[in-house]
């Protein structure tokens, strides 16, 4: 049996009190909190009533590991023979009279179900390894595979543990453990990339708290970024947390848009969610190419955009409520345009509700006179600024939560996207329209002096994809849309070709056989042999309904897309 | 596009303009095949007025020189721009054609 203290003695402190410790005692043991405040308020409320009669008594907690289950136990000391148990019982799973210290009192157990909510955890985990497998995500897997392992070896390592009370330390040691190896640490995360940058910091508080943060790239032009709060505390919330994260990732592949992506998230957590879990999550998608965000808060704190004009704007639109409370939700979602030096500053509760040793709060209005204070040189210095002074507030208070905070800023490509043109063309699926296309591209890389070869090679590259889609992408005799964006950059030529066909990989053939005799010679896979040896970058993916061929020529070695070659006519 | 041909000593001499892709293969073909259907045994396509030519465009020359060579005749080439050179390289037709600088080089000894 651990000793976990008087919290209500004689004369000392108040009722009020007492519920308050009693509720953030079990919410640091469970992982349910509406049975932390049930308990919490059944149990002071039973105080009260036995002790109108006469004022004594205390209330001791106590945590046992001894029985198969661990058990919450309250001593309501000195009150025995003056409560009415019926009450006690309908919330206890077990009511004793005992004696403690020579006093008649009241012993209340309670089976802690965090235990149970740990194995559903993890039965669910592998559920959606299976699925995670079936979709062929080989990275995922293997992400959730070394979390499975870390958690058997934790799990291991707790029932190895000798005394009960390491236990309880290490189960909130192994629950840190876990949160901390899932965030991306390394910074920075992209040194090829210049059009963005991002640098983020967690600080647990002494107690595991549930933030995370992550992102990654989509694809070429996309960064997904999320920052979420999971409730509850230990091995049940990092686990959460490792599903949410997961599902988020897997789902970012395929989906484009943040009101979808946590709609899902949001299905695939609330559908079976025993353990009555949640998160706060805020999630947007960068196109780092135009500064475009687009972004849906579930529950979170508003995050800031702070402009390179100094302005700082609140993204205060929340669309929705938490992830896991809700099943079916449709979330919404917004955008913004970020300019070259925009900063966009994401961050937990940890921050606004750190408290100074007054026990007074941090709150947004002093986090927004950081942002607006001065310009900030980088996303790192920004962060460093505004943890520092939650720090500094801080001073010798405990840290409650965790503090997590995130800054992404856009650059935008080298000379700024003002030096990047644009060509956008909707085209039918008939062969004439590759003509079409060919003439709008020879205008616009005439009107922006693309290099004459780089022209000549993305028409036939044009040419041989449009055909590629047109004859074989589409069951039916109806007519499509094929996208066409064409993005000329001063250092390259990128093109993106969308299509609403069935799934086509056209680079997943292997090459022809190029050293053939005439005779033996076969066209077939020829256009996409070409594709691939003219661009420098040619790549596929499917993404919700649709086929998105990328492709990106660099310029640098032509000469640069505003200085005609010698070779141009 | 627009396709021309002339004689000169025995060879036909085809030269393309603008675009040999998925829309101008049928029509070069059938001229092609007008050409060899008359007899023609030996042909010089005059690429000098090319834009870029597509795998549509490369199927069309190999279809032709196997109907050339079927017959006993010969297609040779010439004047290539850069991007139809690298398109040659990539797709091995450098190798399996006889590519000349220019047609007065191509006429030579054909």
């Amino acid at each position: 049996m651990i000793d976990l203290g008087t919290i209500l003695g004689g004369a000392e402190g108040s009722v009020p009190e007492a519920r308050g410790k009693i509720r953030r005692l079990l919410q640091d043991l469970t992982s349910d909190p509406m049975l932390a405040t049930r308990i919490a308020a059944v149990t002071s409320e039973l105080f009260r009533a036995a002790n109108r009669i006469e004022q004594v008594g205390r209330i001791d907690v106590h945590l046992s590991l001894d029985g198969t289950e661990p058990e919450f136990v309250l001593d309501l000391v000195g009150v025995g023979g003056r409560m009415d148990h019926s009450v006690a019982e309908a919330f206890f799973d077990a009511v004793h009279i005992v004696r403690v210290d020579g006093e008649p009192s009241v012993r209340m157990s309670l089976h802690l179900p965090h235990i149970e909510a740990q194995a559903r955890q993890s039965h669910r985990q592998r559920e959606l390894r299976d699925a995670v497998e079936e979709k062929g995500r080989d990275a995922l897997m293997r992400e959730l595979t070394v979390k499975n392992q870390e958690l058997q070896e934790s799990f291991d390592n707790l029932r190895r543990t000798t005394t009960a009370k390491e236990r309880m330390e290490s189960e909130l040691n192994i629950g840190r453990d876990i949160q901390m190896s899932m965030l991306p640490l390394k910074f920075p995360p992209f040194p090829h990339r210049n059009e963005f940058t991002v640098f983020a910091t967690l600080e647990p508080a002494r107690e595991v708290g549930g933030d995370f943060y992550d992102f990654f790239l989509i694809d070429e032009d996309r960064f997904c970024f999320c920052v979420g709060d999971v409730s509850g505390k230990g091995v049940p919330a990092a686990l959460f947390m490792a599903v949410t994260k997961t599902l988020i990732k897997s789902r970012a592949t395929n989906d484009f848009s943040p009101a979808s992506i946590l709609t899902h998230v949001n299905d695939e957590i609330s559908e079976n969610n025993d353990s009555a879990m949640f998160v706060t999550l805020w999630l947007g998608i960068l196109d780092v190419t135009t500064g475009e965000l687009s972004y849906c808060n579930a529950g979170h704190n508003p995050p800031y955009l702070r402009r390179a004009s100094g302005e700082v704007v609140r993204l205060a639109i929340r669309h929705g409520p938490v992830v896991g409370a809700v099943d079916g939700l449709v979330y919404g979602e917004d955008a913004e345009s970020l300019q070259s030096g925009d900063f966009l500053f994401v961050y937990t509760d940890g921050v606004t509700e750190a408290m100074d040793p007054a026990g007074a709060l941090y709150e947004e209005d002093r986090l927004v006179r950081v942002l607006e204070a001065r310009a900030y040189g980088s996303v790192e210095e920004l962060v460093a600024a505004s943890t520092e002074d939650v720090w500094k507030f801080q001073a010798e208070a405990e840290q409650a939560d965790d503090v997590t905070v995130l800054a992404v800023q856009f650059t935008g490509r080298e000379g700024g996207a003002a030096g990047m043109h644009v060509l956008e063309l909707e085209v039918g699926n008939r062969y004439e329209e590759i003509e079409r296309v060919n003439r709008s591209f020879d205008e616009f890389a005439s009107a922006y002096g693309m290099p004459e070869k780089v022209r000549r090679s993305m028409k036939l590259v044009f040419d041989d994809l449009l055909n590629n889609v047109i004859s074989y992408a589409y069951k039916d005799e109806a007519e499509h849309l094929i996208e066409v964006r064409v993005e000329l950059s001063p250092d390259r030529l990128a093109v993106r070709i969308s299509d609403d066909g069935h799934p086509f990989n056209p680079f997943g053939r292997s090459s022809p056989d190029t050293a053939l005799e005439l005779e033996e010679r076969e066209i077939g896979g020829l256009g996409i042999h070409l594709v691939q040896n003219l661009m420098d970058e040619a790549s596929y993916t499917r993404r919700t309904d649709r086929n998105v061929v990328v492709l990106v020529k660099y310029l640098s070695h032509e000469g640069g897309a505003n200085e005609p070659t010698e070779e141009q006519t | 596009m627009k396709i021309s041909h002339d004689e000169q000593d025995g060879v036909a001499v085809v030269r393309f303009e603008g675009n040999l892709d998925t829309n101008t293969a049928p029509e070069a073909q059938e001229a092609l095949d007008d050409l060899i259907g008359a007899g023609t045994v030996k042909v010089l396509v005059d690429f000098s007025d090319l834009d870029y030519i597509s795998s549509a465009g490369l199927r069309v020359l190999l279809a032709t020189a196997k109907k050339l060579r079927g017959g006993g005749g010969n297609l040779r080439l010439c004047g290539l721009n850069e991007t139809v050179a690298e398109v040659f390289e990539i797709s091995g037709f450098s190798t399996i054609f006889a590519v000349f600088p220019s047609e007065a080089e191509a006429l030579e000894g054909f």
